[in-house]
Order: structure tokens, then C-alpha cells, then sequence
């Protein structure tokens, strides 16, 4: 019995020697190296090839653009451009470019690499490319002097200077010279072509990327770290862990329960704020008996707005197609609200005054949550008599059922996150009918809608635009294309010695890395 | 046996186009939209058309098949649509990972399964063995990804003995590839501090995976031990006087232990099925998670290229096992 005992004694010793050291020692060996857990997996450099998170990071960070989106709402602030100038049409923009931007290799940064990049995105056709499809055309842009850039627009778009941050410029020598078949995108697998503060150090596939700043960069100021640790850690339950043990010195995928696990927890802090990301249960508006709007007004009167919000943990109720916190949103907007009177009274208008319907409700496989939404709805419904049939499905055979009004099913739950801060992205992707056919917009159409998102989407005047997105809000609110849901708030955990952080409601998890020190 | 073996090898080719072919049909059949995917939330359709010609996705099934099947043959495995990679290179990265993960839950299992099999058959009925089957019984009964969890929560949180995650701590760089195992490429490259965290690394996702098969195997040890126990020749050696240890190891462990090697080769394919699960919990860079991602967006090349490597793994395993039938019972290499 003792001498297990000794044996269990040399074990422990041995295996805390080794492991206990692990966090601590480490971290404190790299006192300027700020470790990032996440789940975005990052599988090239190319900042035209992608539009996920991952690559958000390389353009805020590996890449420069000739704008930038800071803070809450996200203010357009410089970075390759100094200043700019826009003609009363609000369809000429002309870009004063820094003269001491400098790609990684040392070669300035002008007029023609900005040219060239907004050509490369348009050739490649992939990525954030749709932010200026339509926009800026192959001859759109003029060359006016190595530090001066014009766009003129082929038609008015008062969104162009949110979406400029998420066009990055590359190197043209950089990718002319690796250019190959494909303009460099094979290249870009395992290169970079860019002019950010950060320069990349090592990469491991699904597991780490180091980015080294680069002590010859352009930029002046920035945080005082040098090395920055993309550390991939696929569970939210793990990112707090780690970051709870010191692991790790933010974490950019927590859940609700993770910062109610964080509260109190001594050396950690958390910024929880409103997101961006909506969720709502598109209808089938075209097909099938939720075709019928008194159904779909019926619908959502009856559905339990209060219970969703207390099944959702960190979020708020929508109040219309747009999220509070962006511009253009009316607050003044009546939306339905669970009234069963008032739902049975735009039942007894439809075929089926007494209910006896059986509908489909296709959420994403694995997403729990938008599982327990479907239940609120199918709790909801009962008091219509409707029965509701909850179907898990993976995304691409939900992309699948998006194609036309036959395939896609009465209820569809989705997740629409934006690529920039202005109302337009929601308007346009979500309730316009160009966007038929694809996931954000299946099937919904409705020729006045169109116009007046078109008008909007248009028009240089704030003031105009606010009142002609209060009449978009309204009209689609009257047709109830949708089940508006919840706006998730952002969560992200931080050890108290990070500082220099600021929140950007706009793709939360692709930190800044540039203002970001390590205090002691 | 040789004959035998030249047999079993030239299985190999026709058991691998089948495998491919059937993976191959299934993921083209299943409805859904992987060119829509790839495409991103906002493309149009012209880019999703785009993307699937790039793909071949819009030509006909056996012209698809044709095309991957005939680059398979030149060692290209097609590009994945999600990462844009050649999944040959993907592959070269993840699998290794995978079998280094897989081959060290083995000797756990190994290690632990057999003398635990060997006790409990020898003390047949006592306290020992119930305690065993008891033990192996829990063991067999329990979740993955619950005592993947678990151990998390008490031996790197409570305990903070081992790490959390991942093959390496973020500070260290991966030894130099050799074969992939980062044990053995940092024994190779004399990185001590690397072999140190990598063992450390693979300590409890490799527990993990372990645990059932410890149990089975100790269970199959000891019904094995106590059949060969009551064997007229045991009993022989025994009224000649030999002394207990030598009959125990070196006639008695080693019969009983050919009934376990059919299992040890069947164990290879189910850990690797297992890594699905342990490799999310703990962040392991592996196939599984890269077969889990290409299964839920449809990425066909990186499917049949796991499922192909899996089935080419599976198969060696067995046939390893069966050539160490022969080493353990040379009855078997004389008879075939």
C-alpha cells in the first residue's frame, strides 16, 4: 500500500512539474506576445478569395485598405488614404494616398496597386467582391498621380466608404511575379502580398498562425506587441478554459454561458455588446399555404417573442428587418408581438380558420440553438392548432431547398451576418429580389420593396436615406416575409493585462492586432 | 504464408476502387448545393456556376469519376472547395497526426489491456477479477466525448497537469517533418523540450481513445487466458515442474494472445472512426475534424481522399495482424 502510495506521489510530482508549468511559464517567457483563441481556421492569404472571418483578419491586419472602420457604430477613419473628396452626385471619389505607405518588401504602396487590386477582386470574381459588383466597373478607376486615386461609380452608392475597409490592395510586383494560372491565388495558399502592420511567421493548418509585426512598417503608433498567436481552438468551452487558466489572452467565440462561467473569475474581463448578426425564421412567401400573408401575419402574432428572448441568453428582440444599433433602423416601428386574438383574427381570414395544419420548420443541423427556437414556434403554434414539424438539415442541402419557392420549406431558420456597417447589406441581401434563389433572400419579392431599397441604396443624402429605409422597414414588416428574431450580442473575454482593444461591431472575431499591448 | 500474403495484397487495388466508387456516388447523389457553398453567401449565380465547372461538378457522374479517379492514380486527390488546397497536401499534414494519435492509444491499450486480461484470467472469480470486469465494464459504457471532458476538467483544469489542447504549446515550433509524428521527428531532430510537450500533448486525447479498448481487450485477454489455462499442455508443463512465470509468459500470454491480435487489427479502424469526436474535443489537427468539416459542406475530394485513407490504413493494420499470427503461432504460417 505504500509503496503505490510513493508511486502515485512520484507521478503527481513528475506530471505537475511537467504540466503545471506549461501556461504560466510560457506566457511569462513572451511577455509581448498576445495569444488569440478562435475558430476561425485559416486555409490561405488571399484577402480576394475569401469573406469569412479568417480572412478578415488578414485584411485588417496582413493587408491594408485605403479606409478603415473603427469603433461602435463603426466611424470611417483613414489608413492608406489620408483624405478624400466625394462629387455632389455622389458618384466620384477621389483618394489622397499616403505617401509613406510601403508593402512588405519595401516598394511603395500607390495609386496603381490600388488599381490594380480593385481589378484583381473583380477578375477573381470571389471573396468581398459582391460589396462593389455593380459599383465599380473595369474602367471605374483613374490613376490620377502615384498618390491619387479616382472612382467614379457606375451609379451612386452611399454605402462605398463602409465597404472599402474589406477591399484590401496587394502587391502587384508580388503577384504579377507568382502569378501563374489563376492570378496568383494558388500563390496566396501559403504567401502574402501585403503592406499591413503584421507580417506572418509560421502557419499550421487548423491549429496556428504567428504574426510578427513588422518593425519596418509604415503605419506610426500601435500597441507594444510584437507577436501575436491565431490559435485555433474549435470549442467555445475551451476558448474560456484557456483563457481562464492564462492560456490565452482573449477569446473571440464565447456563448452566453461562457461569460456567465467567466463572471468573477480574477483576471479576466469581458466586453459584451450590441452585435450584428440577425436571426429570424424566413416564410415561404410564394409557395404553399405560408404563401398566404394572413397566415404569415398570423404566424407571427402568435409566436412567443418573450420565450425566444429567454432561450437566446445575451441578445435583444428585433424590431424590424434592420438591428437597432444600425443607421436607418426606426424606432418608432410597430412589429408583431404575441397577441393570440389578434393572431386567430388573421387566421379566420385563411383557408384554415381552425388551424389543422402541419408545416415544416428546417433549421441547421447541430445548431442548438435555432433548435430551440423551433420548439418556441412549434409551442406557439399550438394555440392555432398548427402542428409543427422540426427538420435538422445540413447548410448545403439548405442551400439546396433555397433554389426555388417548390423546394424551400414554409419555415427557415437563418443567421445573417454582415459585411459592413450600413443598412444596405441587410436590405439588399435580405429582402430584395435579385437575391432570389440564394440563401438570405430565397423567395421573398416584392416590386415596391425593390424600388424603395434601390432608392436607398442610391441616395447621398443620410437624411432622405433614413426616411426611405423607415418606408423599407415598414413595407416589409406589412408583408411579414419573416419571423424577426434576435440580434445575438457579441461576446468576447479578455485577460485583464490586454488593453488597446476596441470594440467593432463588424465581424467581431477579426481583431485589430495594431493597437494591442500587453501591460507589465 | 507468402502466397497467402501476395493474395491479400492484390485484394488491395479492387477493395479500394470499390470503396472509392461507392464514396464517390453517395456524396454525388445527396442533394445539396457544395459550388453554392464554396461561393460564399453573396455570390451570384454565375460565380456559383463558375466554381462548379472549376470543380467539374457540372459534367456527368462517371466523367467526374473518370477524371478523379484517373489524377487519384498520379497522386492528385483533387483541390478541396473549402480550403482551396490540393487535398493531397492536406492530407500529408492531418494524417499523420491522426495515426500518431491512433498508434500511441493503441500501445495504451495495449500496454494496460493485456496484463490487466492476463491477471484477471489468472485469478479467475477472485476480488482482482471482479474488480477488473467491474472496471471494464464502466470503461466500455462510457461516452468519449463525456470522458474526453472530464479529463479535461480534472487532470488540465483541476489538476493542471496536462494541457488542455492542441499537439504542441503555441511557443514551440513543430520539430522538423520527417514522418509526421511529432515524437519521433523531434527524437530524430534531438528536440527534447519538443518530444517532452508532444508526449505530454497526446497523454489524454490518446486516454481517451484508449479507454474502451483497454476494457475489451482485458476482456478478450482473460476469457483467452482461462481457455488456455485449462489446455492439457499447460496442465503437462506444469506437473514437469516448470516454474509458474515461465509457463504464464511464455505459453500461456502468448496463445492468449493471438485471439486478442484480430481484435488489435479491428481496433485500428475504430479508433480511427473514434478521432472524430476526440479530435474536436481536444483540438487535434487531424483527419477526423477535416473529414467532419468536408462531410457537413460537401467537399467531395477531401471525403473520398479520408475515407481512401482510412481504408488503405485499416487494411495494412489487418494485414500486419494476420502476418503476426504466423511470428505467434507458427502452426498458422505452416498450414497456409
Amino acid at each position: 500500500m505504500l509503496k503505490m502510495n510513493r508511486r502515485q506521489l512520484m507521478l503527481s510530482t513528475v506530471a505537475a512539474t511537467a504540466g503545471a508549468a506549461i501556461p504560466s511559464a510560457l506566457m511569462a517567457q513572451q511577455n509581448k506576445t498576445l495569444v488569440i483563441g478562435n475558430q476561425g481556421a485559416q486555409s490561405h492569404f488571399d484577402p480576394h478569395a475569401g469573406q469569412d472571418y479568417p480572412t478578415s483578419v488578414l485584411m485588417r491586419n496582413i493587408y491594408d485598405a485605403l479606409v478603415d472602420a473603427v469603433g461602435a457604430p463603426p466611424q470611417i477613419v483613414p489608413r492608406v488614404a489620408t483624405e478624400w473628396t466625394i462629387s455632389e452626385d455622389g458618384l466620384v471619389y477621389t483618394f489622397k494616398l499616403n505617401p509613406n505607405a510601403r508593402f512588405h518588401d519595401g516598394s511603395p504602396l500607390d495609386a496603381e496597386a490600388v488599381k490594380y487590386s480593385f481589378d484583381r477582386i473583380q477578375a477573381i470574381g470571389r471573396g468581398n467582391n459582391w460589396m462593389i459588383n455593380g459599383v465599380v466597373g473595369p474602367d471605374s478607376i483613374k490613376v490620377i498621380d502615384d498618390h491619387t486615386v479616382e472612382f467614379t461609380l457606375l451609379q451612386p452608392f452611399a454605402a462605398f466608404l463602409q465597404v472599402l475597409p474589406w477591399i484590401s490592395i496587394v502587391n502587384p510586383a508580388v503577384i504579377e511575379a507568382n502569378a501563374g494560372s489563376d492570378m496568383g491565388q494558388s500563390y496566396l495558399l501559403n504567401n502574402t502580398a501585403g503592406s499591413g502592420p503584421f507580417k506572418v511567421a509560421r502557419f499550421e493548418p487548423e491549429s496556428v498562425i504567428e504574426f510578427k509585426r513588422d518593425p519596418e512598417g509604415w503605419r506610426e503608433g500601435g500597441g507594444n506587441t510584437d507577436t501575436i498567436i491565431w490559435r485555433y481552438v474549435r470549442e467555445n468551452t475551451n476558448q474560456r478554459l484557456m483563457l481562464q487558466r492564462g492560456e490565452i489572452h482573449m477569446a473571440v467565440d464565447l456563448t452566453s454561458d461562457d461569460i456567465v462561467a467567466l463572471e468573477g473569475v480574477p483576471g479576466v474581463k469581458t466586453v459584451v455588446e450590441p452585435g450584428d448578426r440577425t436571426f429570424s425564421i424566413k416564410m415561404n412567401t410564394e409557395h404553399g399555404p405560408t404563401a398566404d400573408v394572413n397566415l404569415r401575419k398570423a404566424i407571427s402574432y402568435a409566436f412567443d417573442y418573450d420565450e425566444m428572448l429567454r432561450v437566446s441568453g445575451l441578445a435583444e428582440l428585433m424590431q424590424g428587418p434592420l438591428p437597432s444599433s444600425f443607421f436607418g433602423h426606426d424606432g418608432s416601428l410597430e412589429v408583431p408581438r404575441r397577441d393570440i386574438e389578434k393572431a386567430k383574427e388573421y387566421l379566420a381570414k385563411t383557408e384554415w380558420p381552425e388551424g389543422g395544419l402541419t408545416l415544416d420548420a428546417v433549421y441547421v443541423t447541430g445548431l442548438e440553438q435555432e433548435r430551440l427556437w423551433c420548439l418556441v414556434l412549434l409551442d406557439s403554434l399550438r394555440d392555432l392548432n398548427i402542428n409543427v414539424n422540426i427538420i435538422p438539415a445540413t447548410w448545403p442541402d439548405m442551400l439546396s431547398m433555397a433554389e426555388s419557392p417548390e423546394k424551400f420549406p414554409p419555415f427557415f431558420c437563418v443567421y445573417l451576418g454582415v459585411g459592413y456597417a450600413d443598412p444596405d447589406v441587410i436590405a439588399y441581401a435580405g429582402y430584395h429580389s435579385s437575391r432570389n434563389g440564394g440563401w438570405q433572400n430565397p423567395v421573398y419579392k416584392n416590386p415596391s420593396v425593390d424600388a424603395l431599397i434601390e432608392q436607398a441604396r442610391y441616395e447621398p443624402d443620410s437624411e432622405k436615406r433614413a426616411q426611405l429605409y423607415a418606408k423599407v422597414q415598414r413595407a416589409i414588416v406589412d408583408d411579414a416575409p419573416d419571423i424577426f428574431g434576435v440580434v445575438e450580442k457579441s461576446k468576447v473575454g479578455l485577460r485583464d493585462n490586454v488593453e488597446g482593444y476596441t470594440f467593432t461591431p463588424i465581424i467581431v472575431q477579426a481583431v485589430d492586432f495594431f493597437p494591442l499591448s500587453l501591460k507589465g | 504464408m507468402l502466397r497467402y500474403l501476395l493474395f491479400r495484397i492484390a485484394l488491395i487495388a479492387p477493395l479500394l476502387i470499390g470503396l472509392s466508387m461507392l464514396v464517390f456516388v453517395i456524396g454525388r447523389v445527396l442533394p445539396g448545393d457544395p459550388a453554392g457553398l464554396a461561393a460564399g453567401p453573396y455570390a451570384t449565380a454565375e460565380q456559383r456556376q463558375a466554381i462548379a465547372a472549376e470543380y467539374g461538378l457540372d459534367q456527368p457522374i462517371p466523367v467526374q469519376y473518370w477524371r478523379y479517379i484517373t489524377g487519384v492514380l498520379e497522386g492528385d486527390f483533387g483541390r478541396s472547395l473549402m480550403t482551396r488546397r490540393p487535398v493531397a497536401g492536406d492530407l500529408a499534414g492531418y494524417l499523420p497526426a491522426t495515426l500518431e494519435l491512433v498508434f500511441f492509444s493503441l500501445f495504451i491499450a495495449i500496454l494496460i489491456g493485456i496484463p490487466l486480461g492476463l491477471i484477471a484470467g489468472i485469478r479467475r472469480n477472485s476480488a482482482t477479477d471482479m474488480t477488473i470486469a467491474a472496471g471494464t465494464l464502466s470503461a466500455m459504457s462510457m461516452p468519449q466525448f463525456f470522458l474526453g471532458l472530464v479529463l479535461q476538467l480534472v487532470f488540465g483544469m483541476m489538476l493542471s497537469w496536462l494541457p488542455l489542447s492542441g499537439r504542441l504549446p503555441f511557443i514551440i515550433s513543430p520539430p522538423p517533418g520527417v514522418t509526421g509524428f511529432y515524437t519521433i521527428d523531434s527524437l530524430i531532430a534531438g528536440d527534447f523540450t519538443a518530444f517532452r510537450y508532444s508526449v505530454l500533448h497526446l497523454i489524454l486525447p490518446a486516454l481517451t481513445m484508449a479507454l474502451a479498448p483497454i476494457a475489451t481487450i482485458a476482456r478478450i485477454m482473460r476469457s483467452s487466458t482461462i481457455e488456455v489455462l485449462q489446455q492439457d499442455y499447460v496442465q503437462t508443463e506444469r506437473a514437469l515442474g516448470l516454474p509458474s512465470s515461465l509457463i504464464l509468459f511464455k505459453y500461456v500470454s502468448k496463445n492468449a494472445a493471438s485471439a486478442t491480435l484480430t481484435l488489435i487489427g479491428l481496433y485500428v479502424g475504430w479508433l480511427l472512426g473514434s478521432t472524430v469526436l476526440v479530435e474536436k474535443v481536444f483540438d487535434w489537427p487531424g483527419i477526423g475534424l477535416y473529414a467532419t468539416n468536408a462531410i457537413l459542406n460537401q467537399d467531395f475530394n477531401p471525403v473520398i481522399a479520408v475515407t481512401l485513407a482510412i481504408g488503405v490504413v485499416f487494411i495494412l493494420a489487418n494485414l500486419v495482424v494476420d502476418m503476426l499470427y504466423g511470428v505467434l503461432n507458427p502452426k498458422v504460417s505452416n498450414k497456409q
